[in-house]
Order: structure tokens, then sequence, then C-alpha cells
């Protein structure tokens, strides 16, 4: 006796129906769609901090998780640094790399592909100079920051490098870091 | 106050178009226009504008192209002599030199407010078009006074720039023709690039145009494509009415220098995005899937032998490291284009009939309030929509749904 099977059918587990939906219910209460996000951040001890994330803003109320996200930061031992995290800096690759990643996983399921597996490397140039005062001239952030893509999916290149192109145009991050934004620091 | 059944705003093709459809119908009717038939193109157009569809798909309703060039240009003055004769030979009943300044509705219909008598009518088709208003975006109030700002529909030809670097913002039809007019003119351009449609001229021997004409993707309709907004406000294509590329390869390698969209203006400095890279593969993703589907076309037909191989466009070139700011205010550059686009304006339209955002609410031409109408939108109701060859389906269509209405009116 043979097996019936269902006919296969994509699951990368994001749930592009709600996404989509709540895409249509946002062109109806635009409001709703007005979110803010937050961390807040205690030192440590040296160059080690705590970042704790936990509630927002959005849908018209504040929200709850169901527990705090804890981020640590520090600095590697070659910066006289006890290395108890990853430098902020590369939490900010992280979140780049984490946001295409996403990114990627729900423009695959929107778009019929399933996933095998999805890496992405970062890399961000920096030239101390900057952030140690050295050199005016020279900026403290990245001078560059490459990403790097293996997907491994049922698709043709052309279909992955979609994904990977469609993920960078609707990313927060790679918008945040690829456009200026006003930040205003107060002293409460 | 006059009253007349119908009242079309705007003498260009697509208010030529419905006045036919209506004279057709035997409803009757008057085309006002601020100035005179083909207002816009006469007055709103750059020097050395041309169509950018050949002329073959510049007919109009019941007057196909029948001149010397089918597949040439035709220069924006050609198109307006066209539109003039159109206009004699349908007898287009045109009030010119009459700006709408407000339209409401009453009981029996519409009134429609202008510099001269008012009218009252009882449909109402607006066929100002969709270029009606360039579109500037809100940065521009930071740039400094030392330099000099204008946008495609106020720019005739390069020496009405002042000398030196000129920054064009914007890298759809507009942003790259003038960005190459003003670059051989003598003044460096830098050209700001966002999100951008990339379509070569020709493609394995044909005009793009009778490509898109061919697949059928220039009649996909308003109400079976999946993301209809997002199909509206897709960039016109990086095409020039003629034979030249202008694509970034091309203009680059012409030397101008192409940046990031322009993301901001602060201190003096314009600020652009450090996603250029981006902007630019997906453009040629899209284009690509685009000529995949003419292959697609052409092999289930097995046409392949009939016609020259694929000569795709090689993929867009970047700088390694694209320019992220640029100064405002040290003499480099000293005019900015803002060729970001452009909105209809229904300025003047006094009913609840746009959405949370401005923009007319329709479907496929038919507004939110009874018996008004509107024409010569992008996508209004096909792909082709905006384009002259578009206004004929629409203004058909349009014609007979409101032929309707005014008989549902009588019997009731």
């Amino acid at each position: 006796m043979t097996m019936q099977t269902e006919p296969s059918t994509v699951n990368n587990g994001v749930n592009v129906a709600a996404l989509l939906e709540a895409r249509e219910a946002l062109q109806a209460t635009p409001e709703a769609g007005q979110f803010t996000w937050r961390a807040s951040c205690a030192w440590v001890d040296g160059v080690h901090s705590r970042s704790t994330v936990e509630g927002f803003f959005g849908l018209g109320e504040e929200q709850a998780r169901k527990a705090p996200h804890i981020i640590e930061a520090d600095h590697p031992e070659q910066f006289a640094a006890a290395d108890m995290g990853p430098t902020p800096a590369e939490v900010g690759l992280a979140a780049l790399a984490s946001c295409l990643t996403a990114g990627v996983a729900a423009v695959a399921q929107n778009r019929g592909i399933q996933l095998k597996s999805v890496k992405a490397t970062v890399e961000g140039d920096m030239d101390l100079a900057g952030v140690l005062g050295v050199d005016a001239e020279v900026r403290n952030g990245f001078s560059a920051i490459r990403v790097s893509f293996a997907v491994d999916a049922d698709a043709t290149p052309e279909e992955i490098a979609g994904l990977v192109a469609q993920s960078q145009k609707r990313s927060a991050m790679f918008d945040m870091v690829t456009n200026p934004t006003n930040v205003r620091v107060t002293v409460a | 106050m006059n009253a007349v059944t119908t009242v079309i705003i705007g003498a260009g093709q697509a208010g030529l178009a419905m006045s036919r459809e209506l004279s057709h119908r035997g409803v009757d009717h008057l085309i006002l226009d601020r100035g005179a038939v083909a207002n816009a193109w006469r007055t709103e157009r750059w020097d050395s504008l041309s169509l950018l569809t050949p002329n073959w798909a510049n007919g109009l309703p019941g007057a196909p192209y029948r001149g010397p060039d089918p597949h040439g240009y035709m220069a924006v003055s050609d198109l307006v002599a066209q539109l003039d004769a159109y206009a004699r030979r349908i007898g287009a009943p045109v009030q010119s030199h009459t700006a709408v300044l407000r339209a409401t509705r009453t009981d029996a219909g519409f009134r429609v407010e202008t510099n001269r008598e008012p009218i009252q009518c009882t449909t109402l088709v607006l066929a100002t078009g969709a270029c009606a208003r360039p579109n500037v975006p809100a940065v521009s109030a930071a740039v400094p006074a030392s330099v000099f700002q204008t946008t495609p529909s106020a720019y005739r030809r390069p020496d009405d720039l002042p000398d030196g670097g000129v920054l064009v913002v914007g890298a759809s039809a507009s942003g790259v023709q003038l960005a190459r007019e003003i670059h051989a003119s003598g003044r460096p351009v830098t050209l700001a690039v966002g999100w951008h449609t990339r379509l070569p001229r020709t493609y394995r021997g044909r005009d793009v145009e009778w490509w898109l004409d061919a697949i059928g993707a220039l009649d996909e309709q308003f109400d079976a494509i999946d993301d209809l907004e997002r199909a509206r406000r897709t960039p016109s294509p990086q095409l020039i009415g003629g034979a030249e590329p202008v694509d970034l390869n091309a203009l680059q390698d012409l030397g101008i220098e192409v940046v990031g969209r322009l993301s901001a203006v602060r201190d003096g400095q314009a600020l652009f995005s450090g996603g250029l890279a981006n902007a630019c593969a997906s453009a040629d993703l899209k284009m690509n899937r685009l000529l995949d589907a003419i292959d697609a076309w052409v092999a289930e037909r097995g046409l392949g032998d009939t016609l020259p191989p694929p000569d795709r466009p090689a993929p867009t070139r970047l700088p390694d490291a694209p320019s992220l700011s640029r100064s405002l205010s040290d003499g480099g550059i000293r005019s900015i284009v803002w060729a970001t686009g452009y909105r209809p304006d229904f300025s003047w339209l006094d009913m609840p009939v746009f959405d949370a955002r401005g923009r007319l609410r329709h479907h496929g031409g038919v507004v939110a309030a009874p018996g008004l109408y509107a024409l010569g939108l992008t996508f209004l109701r096909r792909r082709r929509s905006h384009q002259i060859s578009g206004v004929g389906a629409d203004a058909r269509e349009l014609a007979a749904h409101l032929f309707r209405r005014l008989g549902t009116r009588r019997a009731a």
C-alpha cells in the first residue's frame, strides 16, 4: 500500500498570513502602526553594560513580553576589558544580520520558497583613529559594512538574490544603518 | 449659470478621448482647460523631451499613427500638433482658458466654479492627469538659499540653470534624461538614485514597448493584479525617446556620478543612503525577470530562430564606495533638479473622495461620488492607462459606465 502524501507546502515558520493581515489592518487604521521600541541599559563595571528589553508601545497601547531579554555588551581583552559580551558595534552588526535574515525568511514564505538553511556573515570595517580621537577626519563608526548570505533553498539563484534584495528593501536595521536618523540624547 | 450633462476637466489626450466617446453616445458635454488643448504638454515639459513610446503606440482612439516614422519617438511639439488636429477632427467642445477653482456636489450633480461663469453638470470627468504637480520632498526646505532649485515641470533647458555642479535627485525617466543633457552642457552632474525601474530600449531587436505590448504586460487589469498600490507606485522606466541608453552604466560612462537616495539635508550637507547597491541590484533583478518572461513568450511560440539572441544589459556597475554626502554650501553644487515624481492635483475638488493620505478614492476610475470619474491616472484600469495608448480603452469603459448612470437617473 502506498501512503497518500499531502501536497508539499512551504513552511519556514513565518506566519505570513498574519503579517499580511496586519498590513491590511494598518491601511484601515494607520495609527495602530505607530510603535515605540525601547531598551534600557545599566552600567555594570568598566565598559561592561547590560541592556534590558521588555515592553514596547504598539497597536495603540502598551505591550508586554513573556519575560525581559538581556543583552550584555563589553569589550575584548585586547581593549583591557573583561570580554563579558560583544562590543556595542558588534551588537549592531548582529542586529543588521538578524534583521536581514528574518526578512529573507518572511519574503521566502510569502513567495512560496522553502528554505533549508540561511547564514549571513557580516563584517564592519573600523579605523580606531576615530573613536580614540586620534584623527578628526576619521569617523567613529564603520567605514563599510559587508553582509554575505549563504542560502540553501528550493529556488533558483535569481530567486534567492530576489529574496535577499527584498529583505534589504523592507529591513528596519538596513534603513537605520544606511540612512541618517535624528538622535537626541538628554539627561534626566 | 450654464448647464451641461457632462463636464470634462482637462483637454489632454484623456479628456479628448472621453469627449469622443461621449459624442458617440450623444451626451452633451464641455471640456474645460485652464489653457488650450494639451496645455501641460505645451507649458510644463522640457524642450528636448520626446515620448518614451514609439510612434506606432501613440495613436489616439479612432486615429492610429499614420506618419512616416512608426518606430521613431515623437517630440512633444509633434504630439501637441497631433492633439490639436484630433480635437478639431472630433469636434471637441473645448472651452479654453477656463481654470476650475472649485467643484462641489449638488442635488442634481456637480457645480463647477471657474474663473468664468459657474457650470452645473450631472456627471463630471477629471482628466487633468497623473503629472499635474511635481513631487518635491520636504528635505528641499533645508537646502541652502544659495542653491537654485527646480523641477522637471519648470525646467526647460540646461542653460536655465546656473553654471556649476548640479544634483539631480531621482533616477526615473525624467531624472536620467535631465542628468544626461545637463551633464552634456558642461555642468557636472551628481545623480541621487533611489528605487528605480531599469529597462533596455530594445531587446532581441525590438523596442521594449513592442515586447510589453506583445506579452500582454500593458493590458494587465487593475482588478486582476496582486498589489495595485505597489503597481501604481512603480517608478517610470529609465528610458528616453531615442536610441541613446540612459541607464546608470551609460550615465556613469559619460562621467555622471551616481550616489544613493537623498535621505536628508543636514548642516548644509546632502546625505545619501548607503543602500544604493541594493536599489540597483533590485532593479537589475526586476528587469531580468521581465526579459525572462519575454524569452519564455518567444520560446513558447517557437520564434527563437527568427529573432536575434537574448542581449541582456550588463549588470549595473557601481563604485566600491559611492559618496555618502555632498556639501551644498561650498559652491560645488549650484542647483538641484527634483526629479522625484509627479502626482495629480485635485486640490479644487471639494468633496469627501480622498483617502487618509490625500489620494483620490476610485475603483478603476469610478470615483467614490456617484457621477464622478477620473481618467489618465497611473494604472487606472490597466498598466497602460497613463500612456497615450491607454486612454482609449479606459475612456470607452468609463463612458459606458457614465452613460448607464445617466440612463438610471433619467429613469428614476
